[in-house]
């Protein structure tokens, strides 16, 4: 059994108490939830914080709630399974409830939160590895050395941004609450991921991802995910698709691909394109890289695939 | 780095333990080390394989990804915690139609089927698969397992239904 | 011999079951001795690379640490195989693979043991490594060992018949490559072994699935007597050949043990699995065959190479088993064999489910396939006509009995509704036939000698109770269960009077262990002679209590009656008051098993590995759909017929199918140890990709008797025989479904469709 590195816990009781603890000791502490992404990553020697601060218990930020406005607040530790469960999302939302269904295995949603998997650190094989086999590489740009193994000469770090739920939440136009000490922010998903492997997103180490905002306006509209993986469970997704339409094939498209490039994507403005236009655009879009099972031509392949399963999935989903 | 314990009451199978626990420490460290509740097995490391499922306030989840820290006071239940005097049905179901082999899969098996029959006394294929898809085995080919649950899951339902004609039954006689 | 049995033939559950129910069953990992050290293993980083320094001191000095070993401590030299004994417990001069142990380490926690692991200070001076079995044959600047040159393990050329003739006598010649990449056995529990050492006297506990050849060889290794250790395999996790040799970090435990004078633990993560596992390697397979218009094979030739990784663990025999069971499923009057082991910078493979024969079967039931599409027969027919004769000879010498393989083809084709699907499934939806078979026993034991391959005590006391004593090792498989089955049987008393006690060095006698599929045949026909001695003491008693012979009684249901007469009859337990009385107290027994000489096979060089004391038989048929899309296949129904000479337990016979068909459905799918630069890169279960659940359709099981004339009440293997046709029943269906073949595993999406894309563009 692979253990974990000595740290400290911190174990706030209130939000106000963990921002607090973050804008004091950011640089050396990670913040835990759930722990599906962190734990295997600190075991691995990813991460070696000296605290970890445990915001799993903190009251508040839990729960999917109706906003007055036709909008949803979904709390950061809401977990996965709650998500894939929830009455409201599966019929207003339905692309965010499909998209949540996906991820892991049913064991592993249930501890997930939705703050940890939009905030899931970017996969690669050279870099989700332990200690020992990093070093048998000669580590690599992301943790510990200057290379990137899947891109050699590159500056960048190409791991891949492997969320399920982000690319939902990015075609309903959801924003996420961003809290420290000194402020609250509220940031589109479309600005809050960033297309390197190494910053991932634009959320400072005093911040805490508190709640996630999604808008009235897609509420009712079609929803579907697709999802490439190598089993039928467990796997993350080597290619994933969100599509967000209005019912009946009534425009307003929106797609969020996935586990393709180091950050989720969005395309919009799609209406007045034809299928094969927008898998295209989805294809050029896409840049899987080496990173992990299946081979980069293929995957782009299935991006196309799954962006037109995904479009004809909003129409019969909405019969 | 301090290596400080926090004193920690765990609520495990019903019974209440006190332990010193490091914060690195995980939960399936304290069942299996300190607690000495050995079903518990480590299969993967990484969370893909399920052996280490547990039930925490009815919920599966696995317990090797989780720092023991966070479960002050939660209810967690282990294979252990099944069977008092006799087992239970899907412990008898899992040896009867041969959803074991090894073993080692079998309490992390045994942990997620029993909060699906919780839920869902009757479940399709589907669902049995859908609620046993985060826990691998490596010898049985699955069949079995679908076996030793409907097995077990007719086994809950006969226990229910007994509950309640002996409830009914005496309801009626009061009527006459 | 009588059908009407008691508890043979009958769904009895798992003797161990409960314990394993209850979380209860205790496997290595789950003991606990007072003062207990936990051990590490320090790696190499280099693929291949001599040893320049490797300084232990500040190892040794850190606070908590009690000892540290490394491969100066521990040169002798081992290996499972007489021919092979080229490994050490952990690497002298020379690392050979990234993974290999160059030291190791007790300490008082797990951490401790981590952090002084990364106070080891090593430097190598790198060597040119090979990580492609041709190039290291072909271009062998550098040697992996210095005693083979080539880096060729070895290699055997063997030719049966007239090939020639046979070819020049063929309407049809195929002549096809195949590629398999090395998958790995993943079985559920990491390995794990516990050592101690008090009194001079040392005390194993390990994950082993050959606790005999590990007792031989930690003899060996740390220089002591047999007598003075014991070897215990508590309950296994699983095995499937990765735990059936002696493995360096048992001898490290071990010699930890000794050195710091403390019991000392090591369960190693799942990714050092990776790093010992000993996997089925990756192997090229060329494979030519010629076949008359009526679809008789005229002849084979058959050239294969194996990546064995850096050591020789099984490989003799695995690259023997390749060629030799060609023969021992069809008619094959004329074939030739040519066989490479070779060595490579990779981490060693060596036994797996199927041990040598999967890849070649996956070749061989392809190639079939086309050859059967091509002259037009129907390919469940064409193999019908290729059937082997029972009690017969093979080509290369083997001696087939029992030979169920028709029956297992008829019974898949029936269940299937193969004759009605056959070629009238629509574009995307296909189904294919496959069969292959197993030795049920390896008719030579891996250590040559006289000595008897299984040995078993029974004990019978005043409790009424009888206790089996046998070496035998228990790994998930049901063996326990079997032995318990066949001494009720023969004692005509209940299950619940027979207790096991299996795989205690110091207590049971021996058995060479769980591989080759040997144990219900071998460990069984023990069992049956021990009960009968046994039986025959009870039965003195008995004659003497009822005042008849003892030929003319009858044992069964906790009864001895006089056959001609049922009424007259003495409980059993009344019985063994008055054996014990009468017989000297306690009554004990012995039954072992040796192989007939007839079944241990020919007199040319390599003929000892191939020859089986008898042969399981299955015949599997796919369905499939393909999702010409993207490639993706959908198993939607495999139906597996196994001929197992008798089910003793049809449940655990069943369970042993379908776990083979899953396993093989892995290695069809989506299996693979994939490497890069001698890197492992997918070394965990996220990423090497066994099925689950939703990977794998409910699979049915049909179960063929053919009775064996020399198996325990008739039986042979269930274990392995099954998984090797699941894969080529697959490829096959792919075929049906959207016309393309493919040569190399696993049958992936990306192969899939870039083979119908390039189909539609010709």
């Amino acid at each position: 059994m692979m253990r974990l590195p000595a740290f400290e816990v911190i174990l706030p009781s209130t939000l106000e108490e963990a921002a607090g603890f973050l804008a004091d000791h950011h640089q050396q502490t990670k913040i835990y939830a759930g722990g599906t992404d962190l734990v295997p990553s600190m075991k691995q020697g990813l991460f070696e914080p000296d605290y970890v601060l445990d915001i799993k218990s903190l009251p508040g930020l839990n729960g999917i709630t109706d906003l007055p406005d036709g909008g949803v607040r979904i709390g950061a530790l809401t977990t996965v399974s709650e998500l894939a469960a929830s009455p409201v999302l599966r019929r207003e939302f339905p692309v965010l409830a499909r998209a949540a269904a996906t991820v892991a295995g049913p064991n592993l949603r249930n501890a997930g939160t939705l703050g940890g998997n939009i905030c899931l650190d970017t996969r690669c094989y050279w870099y989700n590895q332990s200690f020992f086999w990093r070093s048998a590489c000669g580590f690599c740009i992301k943790k510990d050395g200057s290379t990137c193994h899947v891109a050699p000469g590159s500056k960048q770090c190409w791991a891949v941004y492997s969320g399920d739920t982000a690319p939902a939440l990015m075609v309903l136009g959801g924003r996420v609450k961003l809290t420290s000490r000194a402020e609250e922010r509220v940031v589109p998903l479309t600005d809050f991921f960033v297309n390197d492997g190494l910053g991932r997103n634009v959320i400072r180490p005093d911040e805490i991802l508190t709640e996630v905002l999604i808008p009235a306006a897609r509420r009712g509209y079609a929803g579907h995910y697709e999802k490439f993986r190598v089993r039928g469970s467990v796997d993350y997704p080597l290619a994933g698709v969100a599509a967000s339409g209005k019912p009946g094939g009534g425009g307003d498209l929106r797609i969020g691909l996935t586990a393709v490039n180091p950050r989720p994507v969005l395309l919009d403005r799609l209406d007045g394109l034809s299928l094969e236009d927008i898998c295209n655009q989805a294809k050029r879009t896409a840049k899987p890289l080496k990173t992990s099972a299946s081979t980069m031509e293929y995957r782009r392949h299935m991006i196309g695939v799954l962006v037109k399963r995904a479009i004809r999935g909003l129409s019969a989903s909405s019969d | 780095m301090t290596d400080k314990k926090i004193l920690m009451t765990f609520r495990v199978n019903g019974e209440e333990h006190q332990v010193a626990v490091s914060p690195n420490r995980l939960l399936i460290e304290v069942l299996r080390e300190d607690l000495n509740l050995t079903g518990t097995k480590m299969g993967c490391d990484d969370g893909s394989c399920g052996s280490c499922t547990v039930l925490v306030d009815g919920v599966p989840v696995q317990c090797c990804m989780m720092l023991a820290v966070s479960y002050q006071n939660r209810e967690i239940t282990t294979i252990e915690g099944l069977a008092r005097t006799e087992l239970d049905p899907l412990q008898r179901g899992f040896s009867e139609a041969g959803g074991q082999q090894c073993g080692f899969c079998t309490p992390g098996m045994i942990m997620s089927a029993r909060a699906l029959l919780e839920h869902n006394p009757d479940p399709s294929l589907e669902q049995i698969a859908d609620a046993m898809s985060g826990n691998l085995c490596r010898c049985t080919g699955y069949t079995k397992i679908i076996d030793a649950i409907r097995q077990a899951a007719a086994g809950y339902r006969q226990e229910e239904e007994k509950k309640k004609q002996t409830t009914t039954g005496g309801r009626r006689r009061r009527a006459v | 011999m009588s059908d009407d049995f008691t508890t043979v033939g009958k769904r009895v559950p798992m003797v161990d079951g409960t314990q394993k129910v209850t979380g209860h069953g205790i496997y290595t990992d789950d003991i606990k001795l007072p003062g207990m050290l936990h051990a590490r293993i320090v790696r190499s980083t280099q693929p291949h690379a001599r040893i320049l320094r490797l300084d232990t001191a500040r190892a040794e000095s850190l606070p908590g640490v009690f000892a540290v070993v490394t491969g100066k401590d521990l040169t002798g030299k081992y290996g499972i195989l007489p021919v092979g004994h080229d490994e050490t417990a952990l690497a002298v001069d020379k690392v050979r693979y990234v993974g290999e142990g160059i030291a190791a380490i007790a300490a008082r926690t797990p951490e401790i043991a981590e952090e002084a692991a990364h106070l080891i200070d090593v430097a190598y001076e790198p060597l040119p490594a090979y990580f492609d079995p041709i190039k290291a044959m072909n271009q062998p600047d550098v040697l992996i060992h210095e005693d083979k040159p080539g880096n060729i393990e070895r290699d055997y050329h063997h030719d049966f018949g007239n090939v020639e003739q046979g070819f020049a006598d063929a309407d049809l010649i195929r002549d096809d490559s195949f590629f398999c990449p090395r998958v790995t056995h993943a079985a559920m529990e990491p390995h794990s072994t516990l050592a101690s050492f008090e009194g001079g006297k040392l005390t194993v506990w390990s994950s082993t699935q050959t606790p005999y050849y590990l007792h031989r060889t930690l003899a060996l290794v740390l220089g002591m007597p047999m007598s003075s250790i014991r070897v215990i395999k508590p309950l296994v996790g699983g095995g499937f050949g990765g735990k059936d040799e002696p493995l360096g970090h048992e001898i490290c435990t071990a010699a930890l043990a000794i050195k710091s004078g403390r019991p000392v633990r090591l369960t190693i993560s799942r990714e050092e699995v990776f790093y010992i596992h000993r996997g089925r390697p990756a192997q090229h397979v060329w494979l030519k065959t010629g076949v008359t218009r009526d679809g008789r094979i005229t002849a084979v030739h058959c050239k294969t190479i194996q990546d064995g990784g850096a050591y020789c663990s099984y490989g003799v025999v695995t690259i023997l088993y390749s060629g030799a069971l060609l023969g021992a499923i069809y008619d094959i009057r004329n074939f030739r064999y040519d066989g490479y082991r070779v060595l490579t910078n990779l981490p060693a493979c060596g036994a797996m489910r199927g041990h040598g024969s999967v890849n070649v079967r996956f070749a061989f039931e392809s190639q079939m396939d086309i050859l059967a599409r091509e002259i037009g027969i129907d390919p469940a027919d064409m193999r019908l006509r290729n059937a082997l004769e029972p009690n017969s000879r093979t080509a290369n010498d083997l001696r087939v009995t029992s030979y169920g393989y028709p029956e297992c083809i008829r019974k898949v084709v029936e269940r299937s509704g193969w004759n009605e699907k056959k070629g009238k499934l629509p574009y995307g939806k296909g189904i294919g036939i496959a069969g292959s078979h197993y030795v049920s026993g390896a008719a030579n034991a891996i250590i040559r000698s006289k000595m008897p391959h299984s040995n078993v005590m029974l004990k019978l006391d005043i409790d009424g109770g009888v206790t089996i004593y046998t070496g035998t090792a228990e790994i998930g498989q049901g063996s326990d269960t079997i032995q318990v089955q066949i001494v009720a049987e023969e004692l005509g008393i209940g299950l619940e009077r027979v207790r096991i006690v299996s795989a205690d060095s110091d207590l049971t006698p021996m058995d060479l262990g769980s591989y080759s599929s040997r144990v219900t045949f071998m460990a069984g026909n023990a069992c049956l002679r021990a009960a009968r001695e046994m039986k025959s003491k009870i039965n003195r008693a008995a004659a003497d209590l009822l005042k008849v012979a003892p030929e003319q009684l009858v044992n069964r249901d906790s009864r001895i009656f006089v056959s001609s007469d049922p009424q007259r009859a003495v409980t059993f337990d009344e019985t063994v008051v008055h054996a014990l009385g009468t017989q000297g107290g306690t009554l004990v027994s012995q039954g072992s098993y040796t192989p007939p000489d007839e079944a241990k096979g020919g007199k040319f060089k390599g003929s000892g590995v191939g020859p089986g004391v008898a042969y399981s038989y299955s015949a599997q048929v796919a369905e499939v759909s393909v999702d010409v899309e993207t490639g993706q296949v959908t198993v939607e129904r495999i139906v597996a017929a196994h001929d197992c000479g008798r089910a003793l337990n049809p449940l655990t016979v069943e369970g042993q199918i379908e776990g083979s068909v899953s396993m093989g459905l892995g290695q069809a799918l989506t299996e693979e140890v994939k490497y890069d630069q001698g890197l492992t890169m997918n070394p965990g279960l996220l990423e090497y990709k066994t099925g689950g659940i939703r990977d794998t359709p409910i699979i049915e099981s049909i179960i063929v008797e053919s009775v064996d004339p020399e198996g325990p009440f008739g039986a042979k293997e269930a274990g392995e025989g099954s998984l090797a046709a699941v894969i080529p029943a697959v490829a096959n269906a792919i075929y049906d479904a959207v016309g393309v073949r493919i040569k190399e595993l696993p049958l992936t999406p990306e192969r899939i469709l870039k083979a119908i894309q390039e189909k539609q563009h010709r």
